[in-house]
This record gives C-alpha cells, sequence and structure tokens, in this order.
C-alpha cells in the first residue's frame, strides 16, 4: 500500500486549528516529535523548509505549527498562532530558512528541524503525508544517523556495545512488542562505535504501565508519539 | 484490516453488517479500545463540526487575516431567504456549510479535518443536507463519519489525501467520494451501492488540481468544498436510482494515484500553477506576501 494510515481518526480528525492538515496540523505533529526527542522546549530550532513547504509556510501557518509543537501545544489549542512570539517570549532562538532543491527525505511536506538544548543537539527529519497524519524518516544524533520506518509512535534506545545483539531476548524489545505493536526494530552502531542505538517502530501507543517498565530496562530511552 | 472497497464491502456482505459497523469493530479491535470510547471520540469530532457550520454561518460570518475569503456562507444563508434558489434549498444548505467551515478554516478558527483541512466542509455540508432532507439522527451522524472514514482509508492508503501529493481530486475529490459513500449508507443502501456512489463521486472530480492562490487555504479551496458536498448528494442519488459506475471504487482510486503522480507541482499545492497564476493571483501574492 502506498500509504500507512491505521486509525478511522487518521481520516476524521483531527480537531485543529487551520488552515491546513499537512502544513499546520502536521506541522504541529512533526514539532511535538521534535520536543519529545530533544527531551523538551529547545534553546535553539533552526527549521528547514523543502518543496510545498518552503513555497507556502507563510500562508499556511506552518511556522507557529512547528512551534506549537515545540511548545507541547495541542492542534486545537487557541494559542497556537500566537506560537512563535510566545516562544520568543521565553527566550527560545527560532529562524525559518527555505531551502531550494529537493526533499532529503523525498516528500513535497518536509521540515527539518535542527535544535540545540543545553549541550545537546539532535535533528529530526519529518514529512507531513496529509490529513495531519506525519512521517519521521531520519534522525541525527549523537553521531547516529538513524532511519526509521517513518509512523510514529519510535522508540529509542541507547546501550554500550560489546554487549551481545541480543535481538528478541532484548526486554525493552519483548516490552515494546506487548500485544504485537512492534512492527520492525533496526540498530545502528554511533560513529565512534562505542555504542548502539536501537529504533523500535511501533504499532500503536504504549500504554504508561509498558512505559514505565520500559523506562526502569532502560532510563535514557526516548519515546516519539 | 481491509485494503480495498472489494475488501471492505466484502466484509461488509459477509457479516451483515453495514460499512460503518465494520469500522467501529476493527478501530476497537486494533486499539484495544471500548465501544463507548470509540463512539465518544468520533461524537467529539462531530461537535467540532457543528460548532465550525454555526460560526461560519453566525452574523457576518468570518472573514480570514488576508480578506481572501469571509463572508460568503452569510450571505448564502440571506439569499436563501428571500429567493427561490436554482439548485434547491437542501442543496443550498448544504453549499451554506461546506462554506461556512472552510471559512472558518481559512480565519485560522478550529475545524475538524476530513480527510484534510482544506476539504474539512465537504462532509459537514452533505451532513447538513441529510439532517434536513431525512432527519438524520445524531447517531446516524456519527454512524455517516465512520462509513465516510471506511472508505477514506482505503483511498489514504492505496494513493493519498495530500494536495501536495496528489493535487485537489485527493483532497475534496476523496471526501466527495467518502461523502458519497456515506450518504447512501444513511439513506439505506446496502454497502456495494456505497462502493457505487463512491466510484461515481470520485471518477467525477479525477484530475482536481490544487492550486491555492497565494499558498493560501481560500481561493478557490472554499468553494470547492461547496462543489465536494452537491457531488457527494449527486453521486449519492445516481447509485440509490441504481446507476452503477461501471469502473469499479478500487480502479477509481488507482487512476486518482496515477494521476496526482502526473500532475506537475505547479498544481500541487505550490501557489503556482492554475488559478494561483492568474495575473490576479499574483497579484493577491504580492499584495499579501510582498514578492
Amino acid at each position: 500500500m502506498a500509504g500507512e494510515y491505521r486509525s478511522v481518526f487518521d481520516i476524521i480528525g483531527p480537531v485543529m486549528v487551520g488552515p491546513s492538515s499537512s502544513h499546520t496540523a502536521g506541522a504541529v505533529a512533526i514539532g511535538r516529535a521534535a520536543r519529545h526527542l530533544i527531551g523538551g522546549l529547545p534553546d535553539e530550532a533552526i527549521i528547514d523548509y523543502y518543496e510545498s513547504f518552503a513555497k507556502t509556510h507563510k500562508g499556511h501557518g506552518t511556522d507557529y505549527a512547528i512551534v506549537s509543537g515545540l511548545l507541547g501545544f495541542a492542534p486545537d489549542d487557541g494559542r497556537v498562532p500566537n506560537a512563535v512570539s510566545i516562544a520568543r517570549d521565553q527566550g527560545v532562538h527560532i529562524e525559518f530558512r527555505e531551502c531550494p532543491g529537493p526533499s532529503p527525505i523525498d516528500h513535497p511536506n518536509t521540515a527539518v528541524l535542527n535544535m540545540r538544548r543545553g549541550q545537546r543537539q539532535m535533528s529530526i527529519f519529518g514529512c507531513s503525508i496529509g490529513g495531519g497524519t506525519v512521517e519521521i524518516r531520519r534522525i541525527q544524533m549523537n553521531g547516529y544517523d538513524l532511519k526509521p520506518g517513518g509512523m510514529l509512535p519510535l522508540l529509542l534506545v541507547e546501550e554500550p556495545s560489546g554487549r551481545p545483539d541480543s535481538g528478541q531476548d532484548d526486554p525493552v524489545a519483548q516490552l515494546a512488542g506487548a500485544g504485537d505493536n512492534l512492527r520492525r526494530s533496526s540498530s545502528y552502531q554511533s560513529a565512534d562505535g562505542g555504542s548502539i542505538m536501537h529504533v523500535y517502530d511501533l504499532d500503536k501507543p504504549l500504554s504508561e504501565l509498558v512505559l514505565q517498565k520500559i523506562r526502569r530496562a532502560a532510563p535514557q530511552m526516548i519515546y516519539i508519539n | 484490516m481491509f485494503t480495498s472497497v472489494k475488501e471492505l464491502v466484502g466484509m461488509a456482505q459477509s457479516q451483515g453488517l453495514p460499512i460503518s459497523e465494520v469500522m467501529i469493530r476493527q478501530e476497537m479491535d486494533r486499539y484495544q479500545e471500548s465501544r463507548e470510547q470509540v463512539w465518544q471520540r468520533m461524537s467529539e469530532n462531530l461537535d467540532a463540526m457543528d460548532r465550525a457550520v454555526e460560526k461560519g454561518s453566525r452574523g457576518k460570518g468570518v472573514f480570514s487575516p488576508t480578506g481572501l475569503t469571509g463572508g460568503e456562507a452569510a450571505l448564502l444563508r440571506d439569499y436563501r431567504k428571500d429567493h427561490v434558489s436554482l439548485s434547491g434549498d437542501t442543496m443550498l444548505e448544504a453549499v451554506q456549510a461546506a462554506m461556512a467551515t472552510n471559512e472558518v478554516n481559512a480565519s485560522m478558527g478550529v475545524i475538524c479535518a476530513t480527510p484534510t483541512a482544506g476539504s474539512s466542509g465537504t462532509l459537514p455540508g452533505v451532513l447538513a443536507a441529510l439532517k434536513r432532507r431525512i432527519d438524520l439522527s445524531r447517531d446516524g451522524q456519527i454512524r455517516f463519519l465512520f462509513t465516510a472514514g471506511a472508505f477514506g482509508l482505503v483511498t489514504a492508503n492505496n494513493a493519498m489525501i495530500a494536495g501536495a501529493t496528489g493535487g485537489c481530486q485527493a483532497e475534496v475529490g476523496s471526501a466527495s467520494a467518502m461523502g458519497a459513500a456515506a450518504a447512501v449508507e444513511a439513506a439505506g443502501g446496502d454497502p456495494a451501492t456505497c462502493a457505487e456512489a463512491f466510484a461515481i463521486a470520485m471518477s467525477n472530480l479525477l484530475g482536481l488540481v490544487c492550486d491555492p492562490v497565494a499558498g493560501l487555504v481560500e481561493l478557490p479551496c472554499v468553494k470547492r468544498n461547496a462543489i465536494g458536498a452537491g457531488n457527494a448528494l449527486i453521486a449519492a442519488d445516481i447509485a440509490l436510482s441504481g446507476g452503477s459506475n461501471k469502473i469499479p471504487a478500487d480502479e477509481v482510486i488507482e487512476a486518482m494515484r496515477k494521476v496526482g503522480r502526473q500532475l506537475p507541482a505547479s498544481l500541487r499545492e505550490t501557489g503556482e500553477g492554475g488559478l494561483a497564476g492568474t495575473p490576479t493571483g499574483q497579484r493577491f501574492r504580492k499584495t499579501i506576501f510582498g514578492r
């Protein structure tokens, strides 16, 4: 199939501030994924737009929508249209850049968020595939270049290399797969070879109980929903 | 999970269920949610739709920050009061609700995307007509949305629903076809007739380009939704009368996907071609964005 829409509420919904589900609600979702990745509101966010996003972001409210996601707002929050000034008032440095050329992740609605929060720097490559549904196709962080399957939720777990690749015996994978939830897992070695990042593509959101268990087994895990 | 219209209709027929019920049960099963939870979420979406229709139809209506669109749903409301309309009052009620919703969307108010924000007026438009014409109950309206969603899932997964990937045929075209199918079920038609209405409605809007003036979801988006709602009602009536599209729904979806891929980027939500490329369209862009 061309797409991976799963829920009827991906089609009927979301309830959102206009004007565009791809450029506004989808952009909120990309911003929210970025917030989950870096663990809160970044100190700095440089946002690169490609193709349709680069051409129409101003008219579609993409700027305030992305920043709404970074602030943790829901797509129907009344503060959404004022998000950029709200974030700047909180001291966040924000820049928007219209990039020429094709999307680095092969989709006309692409935004790349390059973020810094304290000492941490990360980039997240998101595309808005329509109706407010998004895919995260690439993440650059801590010397890794991760290429998840795309659909959310995603679970990232880092561990020192040298430990045997435990695959299905991995307790985190087992927990994430609770109820046949695990779609795909892949592992990446860091640039210096010192550690390994496991990326788990999930079918549906994890329950709070399962999340707590995973957090106990792997305190550094990152859950992107 | 159903992956085609043929499978969806087959599942409904073999279980003796309406399409809406197949969709509700799949959603419950997939997300381990109770019927009440799934029903409640859809009910909230319907509330959001009703609020947008009401907001856009009240007083002088709502206006976008650019001034390009707004107030025309209210004009229609007044026109309906003191004129004999050419297309009939049920049709105009649908058109008014569709335009009201998209005017709220363009004004950056709250809407429910169905399947997208740019096409968010089409289903509320069809619903407005059904409420008036066949006195569709609140439960019937919620079921309507599940049926529409089932057809939308197939469309989204086999073709596309974003203007940037497939043009407006993927947005208003999909919404109109979803609305046609759901209107048939609401009017008592069987699952196969829903699929015919879907195929007729989508066939009518194949090739529809996405050419928003100045890149804004305003011109021609607001009135495109009026066409989507009207087309859905017409297609539903043709199917209910026994008319057939001859080309099956799944093949129409595949044709839509191929047409979407063949559309040049200038006609896929870049604000460059079509109406956006006209001298007046370009002038609006310069006035609004200064370039």
